[in-house]
């Protein structure tokens, strides 16, 4: 190894696996109580429907089941919401988060510095927002979208600044509450997230970025993201999570909502490297009008277990899905996710691509749901699903379930498994590659179809945290 | 879940059962503790996503349809070859006692779930065939009528090392039934297949549209040994279909082939599953479907790779074509993977008849409903041209053209 990809390496190391001394100015008890969440909404200064919505969904909470009865489903024995921190806010004087990067206070700075936020800011995107713990730290919009009307700001912000908005979509239509236990858990204590609102006929060209960073320990993050494309727009969102280890788990349990419009087009990309201790309970949801079209782009690296099955709605006749994932589980992870779409309306078409590789006893499986109903004819769906495997102690699952509700359709499933190709790592080794680097350029080129999907700096991160698990020095 | 009560089901009834068949000790005890597993036994598993289950098993009134001392059949068994022993239960036990004893209930545990804890339970009519040690038999056939409320049916088919058998057995409604109302008819099948033995199990069920119907069928392979099944469901108003094979020997295979054809409201929840426990076995999963009007079908297919199942094949296909726009087509092909040193893959696809093809055959001036029946017994030409046995495979074709009529 050269001095340089030594220091690369250990750059990259320490971006991902450092942890600041914890600082708060505000935090919860730990454990989830009523009184807790009057504690959050009057710290937020929220309207009283929000207050109301957050109580509703505390006893749908309490009322619902945990989801262990599913087929292998991942153990979630450990999660127990007692040993929560539901809630803390950073200690800077500004809420709702800083515009200017220098007013940050250094650690928080240094933090993001480390991961890279600032510099991917001014190579690539149209806006960020940083979030640390529980809220939005820094948060930036380039001019010229503002402009346009082009709204992103943290959750909390436009809960009082577009009220109206979020009073109509947050957890109304596409992801209630009641949707699963981890969705109500998620409406009563949210907190930080964003907000993005893109006007009739707006392109936004450079995509928008969020970053969240979990800092404490034993702590839940719990970040909303609404997303509303108005007919005809197109805008690119990109999230990327990670939290350093630690010795008590952490939970993680956020909501999307995106709202793609008449002939809009939503690019929804997230990288998630949780640390291996966090449980990763999310719900991500998007409705399509007609003539939609959804992108979601998934890398799911990181967290001890991710149940996560981000799903679109195709409501309006032409509306399309795509789903591209990819998995990687490392030594006791179980990274159990996929996707869902339902066609509500002719015409409408949704191709899911899966990926996934598990080494050193980790567990993948892809869990899908394809529902075609009854009238949405001329549609058509694709799944293919292929997993990696590096060795015998790893487990990898297939699960899709298809319910097809119409006959005028074209459904089509496939799957495969396979190992790394014994030839293919002999002919690079014969061109004088060892053997780690012959199966890390295997993966980086079964991975491909995803990375090719994102932002240059994206993609880089993607293969920087293959290589990373491929080497085991993370986490 | 609490199991189903039914009244008229007691210790004295099993044991009436038992005595009038005059059967060993042995046998009336594993009926017995199949009895008491009913208390706890649950209905067998149900493919459930969020807000429905698939096949609703718990509305089944076992009350009424379970009548365990007036069950009646007429079965005919014929093997082709004197070596094989093809006979009812009741003409087995003296002399083939313990070879019965040492094999039943060991391939499919009694007490799996409550469906196959009443069915062992209560069973009156059943096969045992043995083939002895390289015997080999291509023909033996078990045709059998249904003629009362409810039925339950055991078979063990043991072929021992270096064997090879084609087994048929279909199972139709009677035409003498005098019995008014919903029935049940539950089948149980047992395959041990010995080392290097070769068992083909074809089934063919076709009873009327008033019949619930059960079976699960089981096979375990020992070193070297195939077993290929062919499951075909064409009658019944709701059937629960399963055919596993667990592939306990190195280099052993097996072969699950379906088909269904569902009009009007037949409801079929059918299931392949297969284990692959030992080196170099392989699998192979081939099922296909028409569904018209508006019947239903559930699909689970499994393919389970263990740890040490080093070099494994494993291909699963399901092809499901819809005439209709109110049927309902459900599927779920499963892979579980274990060991990476794996070569797995399965498909599943659902769809119409394709309106090319069709225009293609009317503008040859076939008319419509002509064109369109070629295309659906085409459709199903790549299950049939696995059926190795040329009767067999005629009824099944007969069944397809009669269901297009």
């Amino acid at each position: 190894m050269s001095s340089q990809d030594h220091l690369k390496e250990t750059d990259t190391e320490a971006r991902f696996e450092f942890k600041k001394e914890e600082k708060s100015a505000f935090k919860t008890e730990k454990g989830l109580t009523e009184e807790t969440i009057r504690v959050i909404s009057e710290d937020k200064d929220e309207p009283e429907w929000m207050l109301e919505r957050r109580l509703r969904a505390l006893e749908q909470f309490k009322a619902m089941p945990m989801p262990t009865d599913w087929p292998e489903a991942p153990d979630l024995s450990e999660v127990d919401i007692d040993q929560i921190v539901p809630y803390i806010r950073p200690d800077i004087d500004v809420r709702g988060g800083v515009d200017d990067w220098t007013d940050l206070p250094d650690e928080i700075k240094d933090t993001f510095d480390k991961l890279g936020i600032p510099e991917a800011e001014k190579n690539a995107l149209s806006g960020v927002g940083a979030q640390y713990e529980s809220e939005i730290v820094y948060q930036n919009m380039q001019e010229r979208w503002e402009e346009k009307g082009v709204v992103f700001c943290d959750m909390d912000k436009a809960v009082q600044e577009h009220e109206e908005l979020v009073k109509e979509y947050f957890m109304t239509k596409a992801v209630p509450p009641s949707d699963n236990k981890f969705a109500a858990l998620h409406g009563a204590i949210w907190s930080g997230g964003s907000f993005v609102y893109v006007p009739e006929d707006t392109t936004v060209e450079m995509p928008i970025q969020a970053y969240f960073r979990m800092n404490s320990e034993g702590m839940g993050q719990f970040e909303h993201t609404l997303i509303i494309a108005e007919e005809g727009s197109e805008v690119h969102y990109i999230e990327g999570c990670s939290a350093p280890k630690y010795s008590a788990f952490n939970l993680h349990s956020g909501g999307v909502e995106v709202f793609v419009g008449e002939d809009a087009h939503v690019q929804y990309s997230t990288v998630q490297n949780w640390s291996k201790n966090t449980y990763n309970l999310n719900t991500k949801r998007a409705i399509a009008e007609k003539g939609g079209r959804m992108e979601w782009i998934s890398g799911s690296m990181g967290s001890k277990a991710t149940m996560l099955y981000p799903s679109t709605i195709l409501k309006g006749r032409g509306a399309s899905d795509n789903h591209i994932t990819i998995a990687f589980a490392g030594e006791g992870q179980d990274i159990d996710t996929g996707a869902k779409v339902y066609h509500n309306a002719p015409e409408t078409k949704s191709t899911i691509e899966s990926k996934s590789i598990s080494k050193d006893g980790g567990r993948t499986n892809y869990r899908g749901l394809v529902h075609i109903a009854d009238g949405a004819e001329n549609s058509s769906t694709a799944v293919e699903c292929d997993a990696l495997m590096f060795d015998n102690e790893s487990t990898s699952d297939t699960m899709p379930y298809m319910e097809i509700n119409e006959s005028k359709v074209d459904v089509a499933h496939e799957a495969t498994v396979g190992k790394i190709g014994d030839e293919d790592i002999f002919y690079l080794q014969s061109r004088g590659l060892d053997d780690d680097d012959a199966k890390q350029m295997i993966v980086s080129g079964f991975i491909e179809p995803i990375t090719e999907e994102l932002p240059i700096e994206y993609a880089v991160e993607l293969n920087r945290l293959v290589e990373l698990e491929m080497e085991g020095s993370l986490g | 879940m609490s199991t189903k009560a039914i009244e008229s089901l007691s210790e004295d009834t099993v044991r009436r059962i038992a005595e009038e068949r005059d059967e060993p000790e042995w046998l009336l005890e594993t009926r017995l503790n199949a009895l008491e597993a009913l208390e706890t036994a649950e209905l067998p598993d149900v493919i459930q996503t969020p807000g429905r289950r698939w096949t609703d098993l718990e509305a089944l009134d076992f009350e009424a349809l379970v009548d365990p001392l007036n069950q009646s059949d007429t079965t005919e068994r014929t093997a082709g070859d004197d070596e094989v022993v093809v006979a009812p239960f009741t003409e087995a036990f003296d002399e083939y006692g313990d070879t019965l004893e040492e094999h039943f209930g060991t391939v499919l545990d009694p007490e799996h779930n409550y469906l196959t804890a009443l069915s062992v339970a209560l069973f009156t009519t059943g096969t045992f065939v043995y083939v002895p040690e390289g015997v080999d038999v291509e023909d033996v056939k078990i045709r059998a009528e249904m003629n009362s409320r409810s039925l339950f049916s055991q078979t063990l088919v043991v072929a021992e090392e270096s064997s090879s058998v084609t087994i048929l057995e279909s199972i139709a409604s009677g035409e003498e039934s005098d019995v008014e109302g919903d029935r049940y008819f539950s089948n149980l099948v047992e395959v041990v297949g010995g080392e290097n033995a070769d068992v083909q199990f074809g089934s063919l069920q076709n009873l009327d549209d008033d019949t619930y119907t059960y079976s699960l069928k089981r096979g375990v392979t020992d070193t070297y040994a195939t077993i290929d099944w062919i499951e075909s469901n064409f009658g019944s108003k709701l059937t629960r279909s399963d055919v596993e094979t667990e592939l306990n020997g190195d280099g052993s295979e097996s072969q699950i082939v379906g088909t269904f054809f569902g009009s009007e409201d037949q409801h079929f929840d059918v299931n392949a599953r297969v284990w692959h426990q030992a080196e170099h076995t392989t699998a192979d999963l081939v099922t296909r479907g028409v569904l018209d009007d508006v019947a239903r079908s559930v699909y689970e297919g499994v393919q389970d790779v263990g740890e040490d199942a080093w070099s494994t094949s494993s291909y699963q296909r399901e092809n499901t074509l819809m005439l209709s726009d109110d049927a309902e087509a459900d599927a779920s092909p499963k892979l579980i993977i274990h060991n990476h040193d794996t070569e797995a893959s399965h498909s599943a696809t659902v769809g119409q008849v394709d309106a090319e093809d069709l225009f293609y055959l009317e503008s040859r001036s076939i008319d419509s409903k002509t064109a369109r029946n070629m295309l659906v017994e085409g459709f199903f030409v790549p299950v049939l041209e696995e059926i190795a046995v040329d009767e067999f495979r005629e009824d099944v074709e007969d069944l397809v053209v009669e269901r297009l009529q």
